[in-house]
């Protein structure tokens, strides 16, 4: 049992420990190392294609994350305020979101968009005023977020109703009873309560953006996101700069997940 | 201000009334958790509502603090029905069973959260002074900045206690606070909080399941059962004039032997009880002639002797208890029953042993005639 599992988890990481030691190789070829070297990580942060792929990338992890966790912890608290069928119903529709296939929300998304905006734009060109050149909605950095911040949006919805539902419902009801408004109640209760759980729920999120692929290839329009960056580049060949570059994105997100569960368990913690 | 104990079955008409149900039902779909409460609660009182568990008793406290409100009736305050007032608009504050710290605030910061949402705003030098002062009364000076998982329980029910109080509520409503106590702090407790409750003059509402801490904090008692209140009294009223053999079972102890009522009830009556005897015993308000009934007698009104009248019982248990010798006997019909000997009696009469034959005898007086209920 033991040999089968460590197998598996050579299976897993022996692949990305490959790519994380020849990111480090002094050589340019992928097949021998050649000593010890961190002149890729340089050229990749000096290449003007990378650093721009990097700002939208950031840009896109930023924004659907920060909506994401604005509109899913207001989705979270909300639901938490209803029973019944309604509730089954979202919580279902939920998990539903977080389940389907990345490639199925890319297309939807894309098809989905694209109608609209084909509804929108000779509606926004009539109503714009005689001699302007009117604006097009396009796929973009726009669509990208719309996108990201759809998905990601359920899985801030869980992770807050998860702690919200460790929460006891003798605090509110106790700030309540000392005179605090719905709001104060809120603000001064509520929200400190389950802070760390929407930090968390942020921080899972701009991994999860960061590090899309799928969705962002069918969305992103002429925009270049890093891993759309890595994979165009990688068509020409493994250079040690994309193992540099995969290395830095493997880095950064590890320290995000890191971060967000020990956030989790902290918030868990503390509430009992 | 002084307070006087409370030794009558309803208010005083010169008692100013804070709170008041009327005619107050509360159902959860189908289960019926309160219904048709009737009950004027008067400033300064110290008022229980025991019961089992499950008996509605929360369910009563939370229409009061406003988390519930009444299917049916009206919820009064200070003369105004308070149905629609939310929990937070209500004079009327709340420790909780498990005292519902915020955990993310100081010990300081808890107390003084009701005083923060006053608006227009009150000072923060009169905050912090009124805390201090609170945290004298409930005897936790220079626990100010302590977060609240480092205070042991019963100091946590100190703070919610705090946090409660220093508001000066219309009526301070405690849901089961001793619960969570071991028994030595759960006694402590209960001195302290009838001192604060003498030394404050704000009404307290206690919900308990413990007949004995009921009877020791109280002025009056509602003594609750599957959602109604089926007598109100002082603790004396209530174990001296029961109503319903469900009130003497549950508060002290009592013997009950079953029989029918015979002849109208008025003062001394007489029952037929189901072995055949005949005894006498005082009837309770609302009985009718050939009822079926039961005599409750309390353990310490029976007299239990070597010869003379009475009815002839065999000793069966013997628990020295130090002033008061607890003797479990058996009658050949009656069935077992508890006799409480005093330690004089023992003394004088000579005590007994298991095995013994013993008359037990009684006052007709001390034989209440109740609904069997
Ligand atoms: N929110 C609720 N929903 C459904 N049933 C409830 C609710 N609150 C109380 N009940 C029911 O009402 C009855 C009385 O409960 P409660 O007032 O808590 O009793 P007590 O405090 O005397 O133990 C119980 O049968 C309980 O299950
Ligand atoms: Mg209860």
């Amino acid at each position: 049992m033991r040999f089968y599992a460590i197998c598996v988890y050579l299976f897993l990481y022996i692949p990305i420990g490959v790519i994380a030691l020849f990111s480090f190789n002094a050589g340019r070829h992928a097949s021998q190392l050649q000593g010890f070297s961190t002149k890729w990580y340089g050229k990749a942060l000096s290449n003007p294609f990378v650093m721009d792929a990097l700002e939208t990338s950031l840009t896109v992890a930023f924004c659907s994350a920060l909506f994401a966790s604005v509109f899913g912890t207001m989705a979270a608290v909300a639901l938490q305020g209803i029973r019944g069928p309604v509730r089954v119903a979202f919580d279902m529709l939920i998990y539903v979101a977080v389940m389907i296939p990345g490639i199925v929300i890319g297309i939807a998304t894309l098809i989905g968009l694209v109608t609209v905006f084909d509804q929108l734009n000779p509606l926004i060109a009539a109503i714009w005023p005689e001699g302007f050149n009117p604006p097009k909605l396009r796929m973009g950095i726009g669509s990208l977020i719309a996108a990201h911040t759809m998905f990601l949006m359920a899985l801030v919805v869980i992770i807050v109703r998860a702690r919200l539902a460790g929460m006891d419902r003798a605090l509110t009801e106790a700030s309540s009873d000392l005179y605090a408004t719905p709001m104060g109640t809120f603000r001064q209760v509520t929200l400190p309560m389950i802070f760390p759980a929407i930090l968390a729920g942020f921080l899972l999120s701009f991994t999860f953006s960061f590090d899309d692929f799928i969705i962002a290839f069918f969305v992103a329009g002429s925009e270049t996101t890093l891993p759309i960056y890595v994979f165009s580049s990688i068509r020409r060949g493994v250079t040690p700069e994309i193992n540099a570059i995969g290395t830095m994105v493997m880095g950064v997100s590890l320290l995000l997940l890191i971060s967000a569960q020990l956030l989790l368990q902290r918030g868990g913690r503390k509430s009992r | 201000m002084a307070i006087e104990a409370y030794t009558e079955v309803t208010l005083p008409a010169d008692r100013k009334v804070v709170a008041e149900l009327r005619g107050v039902s509360k159902s959860f779909g189908d289960v019926l958790a309160a219904s048709d409460l009737n009950l004027s609660i008067g400033e300064g009182e110290f008022l229980s509502f025991l019961g089992p568990s499950g008996c509605g008793k929360t369910t009563a406290l939370r229409m009061l603090a406003g988390f519930e409100a009444p299917s049916e009736g009206q919820v009064l305050l200070d003369g105004d029905v308070v149905n629609d007032l939310d929990a937070h608009n209500r004079p009327v504050n709340m420790v909780f069973q498990q005292y519902a710290l915020f955990p993310h605030m100081t010990v300081t910061q808890n107390i003084g959260y009701g005083l923060r949402q006053v608006r227009p705003r009150i000072p923060k030098p009169q905050i912090a002074e009124r805390v201090s002062r609170a945290l004298e009364v409930v005897r936790l000076g220079g626990f100010d900045d302590r977060k609240i998982w480092e205070m042991s329980g019963g100091q946590q029910q100190r703070v919610a206690l705090a946090r409660a109080i220093i508001n000066e509520p219309k009526l301070l409503l405690l849901d089961e606070p001793m619960a969570a106590l071991d028994r030595k702090l759960r006694k402590e407790m209960q001195i302290e909080l009838q001192d604060l409750q003498r030394q404050l003059g704000i009404t307290f509402v206690l919900v308990t399941h413990d007949q004995e801490e009921a009877l020791s904090m109280s002025d009056r008692i509602c003594i609750m059962r599957d959602g109604r209140i089926v007598q109100i009294g002082s603790p004396q009223e209530l174990y001296d004039r029961p109503n319903s053999r469900y009130v003497a079972d549950f508060v002290g102890t009592s013997n009950f032997f079953d029989g029918t009522l015979q002849g109208s009830p008025e003062g001394l009556s007489t029952v037929l009880l189901d072995n055949g005897m005949q005894v006498q015993g005082m009837a309770g308000d609302g009985l009718v002639d050939h009822q079926d009934v039961c005599i409750s007698v309390r353990p310490e009104q029976m007299k239990l002797s070597h010869q003379g009248d009475g009815v002839e019982v065999k000793v069966h248990n013997r628990i020295f208890l130090g002033e008061h010798t607890e003797y479990l006997v058996s009658h050949q019909t009656l069935g077992d029953f508890l006799v409480l000997a005093p330690r004089q009696a023992d003394l004088t009469e000579g005590a007994f042993a298991v095995g013994d034959t013993a008359t037990v005898s009684w006052e007709a007086t001390a034989a209440l005639i109740l609904d069997r209920n």
